[in-house]
């Protein structure tokens, strides 16, 4: 509810902004965007969490109503981390971890939501030079032509969709009347923490006519951030205080059932 | 309702579920005097808790339902703690050991393999040994003969190894080298599996040791806290790979479950405590065995990067 109500106060703004008079024209329409959640929290009762980004595209500096073709495209990326993808191969009856590929920078989290198929919107080269599509991302690495590392690639793409880490969604933009649009993603429970960026490209006729960057906070909070900090900072302390805590169950776990 | 989000595995997991496994391996910590961990760690990789996590915070648990375990063991005087202490000493040299292989096996990929077959091959063998022996012993109870637990005046190869010490508890006089070596390999398993290692120690302190089963399972529960402790300080120091939040839940079910295993046991003979035993170890082995066997439903894994530091 809160959620919908900020929407629509920002709308509201969106709506009633003035036109800039006496700035030169913008080249083009522009696009304005926003994420309904800038922080996420990661407490103990998280489980997941719906993100709406949402925006208006502005034609206030055409002089009239233009009739192109206008498409947005929504990409949400969290910072890259490095991971090897290896392949399992059976060595006498058992498998077992094989070779693999490294990989520099995979993102963390990947979402690409647009108004329409991604093909239908533009050209492959356009979508590549942008990076834009689960084809396109480098993981930090120039693609071979090497038909096994390929199978490396779309090997770890197929793994993080399945942990809905990497989304493409083809209908996952609307448009709510003529300038308004609204793309919803989950982020699931194994989101990594860190700073996401969300880019939103306005394409007219398959051209990028405006690109609007907004950034959101996934960070653990309270006792979960504790944890985390204590774990990764202080490991020795964490330990310790992992043991202590440990013995003082046993021994409650002792009085409480003792029967004598 | 009920999920709770564990903040290094960074992922959510039912609160009841995982209530209601630790109590499960505590009951059965309790009946055998075995930590529960060869249980606990496979649970933990079925409810997909990476490897690494499912091996320390299967060690911290067991720290928490050892230490009402062995307060039970020692309110009926089954610690040998002298001997405790000598397998202590052996089982912290072996955990440094088994953190520092773990650490270098899962930055070459191989770590969920090794643990597996070192899991197959020792379960597998401990188990089938100790099926074998408690039917023997069984039958023997049934055809009225008298139980061939302890014979005091039979010596083995054990006897002629020198530094002698006397082990007043468990009427022993025996080298210090067997219980050392005994705790070094159970610390060795400690931190490379997450368990406590009473699979291996009971029946090493029972067969070789010579040692009466009640104080063999007092004395190994002691032990466990020790061990484990240093194990979970270690992995969390080399390999961050503690969960204390789950830790904590698989804590709070073991000591309740461990209360009411602690009596089942007792009900229960020696010979069927050991087959029993022998056959949830043999369950556990041919499981892990038909998960490396079997082709798995995806070839590919995605691992992060481990540095070496």
């Amino acid at each position: 509810m809160r959620t919908l109500l900020s929407l629509a106060a920002i709308l509201l703004a969106l709506a009633s902004a003035p036109v800039r008079a006496g700035e030169p024209a913008p080249p083009s329409d522009e696009v304005v965007s926003d994420i309904s959640t800038r922080e996420i929290a990661i407490k103990s009762n998280f489980a997941g969490i719906e993100i709406l980004i949402f925006g208006s595209v502005d034609f206030s500096a055409r002089p009239a109503p233009d009739t192109g073709t206008y498409d947005v495209i929504v990409v949400i990326r969290a910072p890259g981390q490095a991971l090897v993808a290896r392949r399992k191969q059976r060595v006498a009856g058992i498998w077992v971890n094989g070779p693999g590929e490294t990989y520099p920078s995979v993102p963390g989290f990947y979402a690409v939501l647009s108004t329409r198929p991604l093909r239908a919107i533009t050209s492959d080269e356009t979508l590549k030079s942008l990076g834009i599509g689960l084809g396109n991302l480098d993981f930090g690495r120039s693609a071979k032509t090497d038909p096994a590392e390929q199978t490396f690639r779309l090997a770890v793409i197929d793994l993080k969709e399945r942990q809905r880490l990497f989304q493409e969604q083809d209908d996952g933009v609307t448009f709510i009347g003529r300038s308004l649009f609204r793309a919803s993603v989950d982020l699931p429970v194994n989101v990594p923490i860190g700073r996401y960026t969300a880019n939103v490209y306005l394409l007219r006729d398959g051209q990028v006519v405006s690109k609007n960057q907004s950034t959101l906070e996934v960070n653990k909070v309270g006792f979960e951030r504790l944890v985390y900090l204590l774990a990764f900072r202080y490991p020795f302390i964490y330990g310790l205080l992992a043991v202590v805590v440990a013995v003082v169950a046993g021994l409650i776990g002792w009085v409480a059932f003792r029967r004598e | 309702m009920f999920q709770v989000y564990l903040p290094i595995a960074e992922m959510s997991v039912n609160l009841l579920v995982m209530l209601g496994r630790g109590a499960a391996v505590g009951f059965l910590s309790g009946v055998f005097g075995v930590g529960g961990g060869f249980l606990l760690t496979p649970f933990l990789i079925f409810s997909g808790i990476s490897a690494p996590i499912a091996v320390a915070t299967g060690a911290n648990q067991i720290v928490a339902t050892s230490v009402s375990g062995a307060l039970a063991q020692w309110r009926r005087n089954n610690i040998d703690f002298r001997m405790g202490t000598v397998l202590i000493v052996g089982g912290v040299a072996g955990a440094l050991i088994g953190v520092l292989i773990l650490k270098v096996l899962r930055e070459a990929g191989q770590a969920g393999l090794i643990i597996s077959l070192t899991y197959v091959v020792l379960l597998g063998t401990i188990g089938a040994l100790m099926l074998g022996e408690s039917i023997r012993a069984i039958r023997r109870a049934r055809a009225g003969k008298p139980s061939s637990g302890r014979k005091p005046g039979q010596h083995n190869w054990v006897h002629g190894l020198p530094l002698k010490m006397r082990f007043p508890r468990s009427r022993l006089y025996i080298s210090a080298i067997p219980p050392l070596v005994i705790g070094s390999v159970v610390g060795l398993l400690t931190a490379f599996l997450g368990v406590g290692g009473g699979f291996i120690m009971v029946p090493a302190m029972i067969y070789l040791l010579r040692m009466p089963t009640n104080i063999v399972i007092g004395t190994s529960t002691f032990q466990i806290i020790f061990v484990t402790a240093v194990v979970t300080i270690l992995h969390a120091s080399f390999n961050h790979s503690l969960d204390v939040v789950l830790a904590f839940i698989l804590a709070a079910g073991g000591v309740m479950g461990g209360q009411f295993g602690v009596r089942a046991g007792q009900k229960l003979r020696g010979e069927q405590l050991r087959a029993l035993l022998a056959l949830l170890v043999l369950a556990v082995a041919i499981r892990l065995l038909f998960d490396l066997v079997l082709k798995p439903a995806d070839l590919y894994s995605i691992a992060p990067v481990l540095t070496g530091a």
